[in-house]
């Protein structure tokens, strides 16, 4: 049963004009066919009995004169007529005077038929083994007198072949009708369905994306033509795909745009243009489905653009949430993740995808899951913010971390889902141990500067007393020995006592403009003796544009000093070489200082705490660990920078000592040789005073 | 596939369509008799032969009509006098009046009823007038009429049918032709100023002939027996002929016995004949249907005016 759904449009056509035709045929055919044999069959009685009573009337001269010639020419061309079968004249006793039969007369004709006294004509139905026969009986007569009786025969196989005839050529022409319908249905079908089967092939070219399909006919006037409109800001003006009755806020003045789509319609059908363009049904479905397109395609790309547009955002969001370092996750009511960002993925060892629906089980141990779990139920129940700070293990490290688990809420208020960021705060944990050190360190220098400013005096007093004793005392002697002695001890003491109070000074920053080579090569000439002294060679390479920067020549020769001073104590008394080299970078506005040594150089791992404040690979009591941290101070107080590297790099060209690479340390220091920064600063403080 | 099974499909329904169209077709010739027939054997065939011809007087009309119209007047007449007579009378229908003339001059015909220009020449072959017919005008004499259409204005006078064709009923005619001939005669056209002169096609209703041919327009002038436009009054269209002239009176129609017939018969006949009545009311049928008012006695001396005339015409030998 499901054949006749399959069947194509033309077919069903045909198959219900044929349905119809044949059921027209079968209802018409036998009834009319009826009719046509008893019509048929009356027009012969008709004829027949026409024959016979012209032939009585024209056999009567002949059967007065007894004319037997031209009787017998009278009947044999009665049975030149088809159906005629034979026609004889009797006389008034019965004798037969003519007939048409060759081989003498059948005498079962003579007494079957007889036409009474009175009745113009009797017919009476034959039949003899082959067939039927209408025997037509007319009296021949003349004025009131009977001259006889004319006898012709039709044969009824004749009249029902003509009837057989009739019928077939209906029948022969329903099936031509047939034949027209079904092959001017398929003409029409034809056209009805190529036009649909244009409309499938843009339905599918649709499907594929092509949306610039064109259904409807492009002939047909445009309404600006045909109105000699010039309103070229109506939306139908210059408009050639859609009808004018399509598109919505048309400025004709004939057009009713208040209504609905239908009231617009109804005032289009009166409209000429309406008239001259609209078609059938068909063409309405190919102009509405082009009309769809369009407006499909409008709506489709202004989604691709709202979806580049999200796209854009999403990559934005993505990239702000993959850049971030901070450990950011979404996990809705029932603790499963919803998405999270690149630095959290790595946390778990796995992709971003990869994280959706999973949860803390899947991705933590099961002491730190419990943990976050219960933390997360807690906020889901509670709707409390968590903001805590935690000490995670983290691939086998201690690392802590700054948890933020904020709810996230929807229109409604309801939550329905927690929002988590874990910042990697280590290193600002240590940045805060170093700062309470530091705090420690001044409250301890600041005590250490008092006592150090109380001392001081009395320090005086006993140089000053030991001094004045020597005076009094036999030099050489046991007690201007030990005065000695003491005046020495004493100096030692003032030297710490000056270092401590050096140290704690609270001093101002006196920056100026001042010469860069020369404030090195002041620091150089200080400590050159006293180097040489422990075998240490100092080579300058100063640049000879002698660059001027804007500093402070004290702290930056307490720097240079100071790592002048480092460089001597690389060599561990071994003696050594120490390269100092300047260079001017006018493009990058910036000077630069190496300060290289042959010493042992610095693993790896010292290099990193090499700035941090108290850490010195020096033994105790030989080093406070604050120099570099002070000179880092400074460096950074001038808006520069210092890194430090070992080995020093082939490229460097340091010195060979005895045809050998030496491991070394080498110490870069870069200076802005503006002062852009102090003024900004400067503008800032005015600002905000 | 699916294409050539669904177009199998359409084409199997066609030939189903075809094949009930026949079957109907066929249902239908089968079933459209619905009379009972009478048997015959038409193979059982025997030689007739025509029953013989009693012998009997026989009567023939001149053959200006049909036969049949020549039947319809002289049946009733036939029938009286075999009644009143006793003789077995037969009416023949010769079929020109040749064959007329002929038939009398060898004795076929016995008693004949003519005009009196064949009679002359049955007088000449031996026949012998016994009886004449008193016309329906009540005169025992007729006149030829000169016909033309009523709408042919070229034709006023006799004179103006010169050169006109003319039809006439038969040379041996009396009023269709002889009596005519001579009134053209008398206004001075010859036979020869006619553009054409034909003659009605036999056999019979040769008077009817001439009127329906004039009116047709087939010729400009026709010749006819006074009385014959009432004959033909229902053929032609009323007032569609104009009498253009008459002859004068010859006598009438005659009744004349061949050579040699028994005069008893004849005087049999004749005293049947003279006792018919108009006025009464059975002879009155007899004689209106036989368009005869009376018959009277008649000799041949009453038709020596028509041989007269045909003397003048130059129509006897």
């Amino acid at each position: 049963m499901r054949l006749f759904p399959r069947l194509r449009f033309r077919t069903k056509l045909n198959v219900g004009m044929s349905a119809i035709l044949i059921v027209m045929a079968l209802l018409l055919l036998p009834m009319v066919g009826t009719m046509n044999a008893r019509s048929l069959v009356e027009e012969s009685k008709m004829r027949g009995a026409a024959l016979a009573e012209s032939l009585a009337s024209r056999a009567v001269d002949s059967i007065l004169a007894r004319d037997f010639l031209r009787l017998k020419n009278m009947v044999d061309d009665l049975v030149e007529v088809d159906d005629v079968v034979y026609a004889f004249v009797q006389d008034t006793n019965g004798h037969v005077l003519t007939h048409t039969f060759h081989q003498g007369f059948p005498t079962d004709l003579l007494t079957v038929n007889t036409v009474a006294e009175g009745e113009p004509l009797h017919i009476q139905l034959l039949a003899d083994q082959t067939r039927r026969i209408y025997d037509f009986a007319a009296p021949v007569m003349v004025s009131d007198g009977r001259l006889g009786t004319i006898r012709i025969g039709l044969s009824k196989v004749r009249i029902m072949r003509t009837v057989q005839q009739q019928i077939t050529l209906m029948a022969g022409l329903f099936a031509g009708a047939l034949i027209l319908a079904t092959s001017l249905g398929t003409i029409f079908a034809r056209r009805v369905t190529a036009r649909l089967g244009k409309l499938r092939s843009h339905a599918e070219e649709m499907l594929t994306g092509n949306l610039n399909t064109q259904s409807g006919p492009e002939s047909g006037v445009h309404c600006w033509e045909m109105q000699n409109c010039t309103t070229t800001e109506c939306p139908a003006y210059g408009e050639k795909r859609r009808r004018c009755w399509y598109i919505a806020g048309t400025m004709c003045p004939d057009c009713d745009n208040e209504g609905s789509f239908q009231c617009r319609l109804d005032s289009c059908r009166l409209c000429s243009v309406y008239r001259e363009n609209a078609g059938d049904e068909i063409q309405d479905l190919a102009e509405t489905f082009d009309v769809m397109a369009m407006s499909l395609k409008m709506h489709i790309d202004e989604l691709r653009e709202a979806e580049g547009n999200l796209r854009e955002q999403q990559h934005l969001m993505r990239t702000i949430l993959d850049v971030t370092p901070d450990r950011v996750s979404l996990v809705d009511v029932t603790m499963r993740y919803q998405g999270c960002n690149k630095s959290f993925a790595q946390s778990v060892g796995l992709s971003v995808p990869e994280v959706s629906g999973k949860t803390d089980f899947d991705l933590f141990n099961e002491a730190e899951a419990e943990e976050r779990h219960l933390a997360g139920r807690d906020i889901l129940e509670f709707g409390r913010r968590l903001d805590t700070q935690m000490e995670i293990m983290d691939n086998g490290v201690k690392r802590w971390f700054h948890v933020v688990c904020i709810p996230v809420l929807n229109e409604k208020g309801a939550i329905v889902g927690l929002f988590r960021t874990d910042r990697d705060i280590t290193d600002i944990k240590g940045y805060e141990n170093q700062l309470i050190q530091a705090q420690k360190m001044e409250s301890l220098g600041l005590m250490a500067g008092g006592v150090a400013h109380e001392i001081n005096t009395p320090l005086g007093i006993i140089l000053g007393y030991a001094q004045l004793l020597q005076e009094d005392v036999e030099i050489g002697s046991q007690i201007h020995e030990d005065l000695i002695v003491i005046e020495k001890q004493t100096k030692v003491c003032k030297k710490i006592v000056a270092d401590l109070l050096g140290f704690s000074r609270q001093t101002e920053s006196a920056k100026r403009e001042m010469c860069f080579n020369n404030s090195v090569l002041e620091a150089v000439s200080l400590v050159r003796h006293t180097f040489e002294m422990d075998q240490v060679e100092i080579l300058t390479e100063m640049d000879d544009r002698y660059p001027v920067i804007y500093g402070d020549p004290e702290k930056l020769k307490q720097v240079w000093i100071n790592l002048l001073t480092n460089a001597r104590d690389a060599m561990n008394g071994n003696g050594g070489t120490i390269l100092i080299r300047t260079r001017l970078d006018s493009p990058a506005g910036i000077v630069s200082v190496w300060v290289a040594d042959s010493g042992e150089g610095i693993s790896q791992d010292a290099l990193e705490k090499i700035f941090d404040p108290f850490y010195s690979t020096k033994a105790v009591g030989q080093g406070t660990g604050l120099g570099l941290s002070v000179s880092f101070g400074i460096i950074e107080d001038h808006g520069g920078e210092i890194q430090v590297e070992s080995p020093v790099p082939e490229d460097f060209g340091f010195p060979e000592i005895e045809g050998e690479r030496v491991q070394g340390t080498i110490f870069e220091v870069t200076l802005p040789l503006d002062h852009g920064s102090d003024t900004t600063e400067e503008l800032d403080e005015v600002i905000e005073e | 596939m699916k294409d050539v099974k669904m177009r199998l499909i359409v084409a199997g329904s066609k030939i189903l369509v075809c094949c009930l169209l026949v079957g109907l077709l066929m249902a239908l010739a089968a079933c459209s008799g619905d009379e009972d027939p009478i048997r015959v054997d038409l193979s059982k065939r025997h030689t007739l032969v025509a029953p013989r011809q009693v012998e009997a007087i026989t009567y023939a009309y001149l053959p200006q009509y049909s036969h049949t119209t020549s039947y319809e007047r002289h049946s009733q007449l036939i029938e009286y006098l075999r009644q009143t007579t006793g003789l077995p009378l037969r009416q023949i229908f010769p079929d020109t009046f040749d064959e007329h003339i002929k038939m009398v001059a060898r004795g076929e015909i016995d008693i004949s009823y003519s005009n009196p220009s064949v009679y002359l020449q049955l007088a000449d072959a031996g026949a012998a007038a016994f009886a004449r017919i008193v016309e329906p005008s009540g005169k025992p004499d007729f006149r030829g009429q000169i016909i033309c259409r009523r709408d042919n204005t070229s034709i006023r006078k006799i004179e103006d049918c010169k050169g006109k064709r003319w039809i006439a009923v038969d040379p041996g005619s009396a009023g269709g032709y002889l009596f005519p001939l001579g009134l053209f005669y008398d206004h001075g056209i010859s036979r020869g100023d006619f553009k054409a002169v034909d003659f009605a096609p036999g056999p019979g209703g040769k008077q009817e002939k001439v009127v329906l041919a004039v009116q047709v327009g087939a010729y400009d002038i026709g010749t006819i027996r006074k009385g014959t436009l009432d004959v033909v009054a229902g053929k032609i269209t009323q007032g569609a002929i104009r009498v253009l002239a008459e002859t004068r009176a010859y006598p009438g129609w005659v009744y004349a016995s061949r050579k040699g017939l028994d005069p008893k018969v004849v005087s049999l006949i004749a005293e049947a004949m003279f006792a018919l009545d108009y006025t009464n009311k059975a002879h009155h049928s007899i004689l209106s249907n036989a368009g005869i008012r009376g018959i009277i006695p008649a000799k041949d001396a009453d038709y020596d005016p028509v041989r007269e005339l045909a003397d003048k015409l130059g129509l006897r030998e």
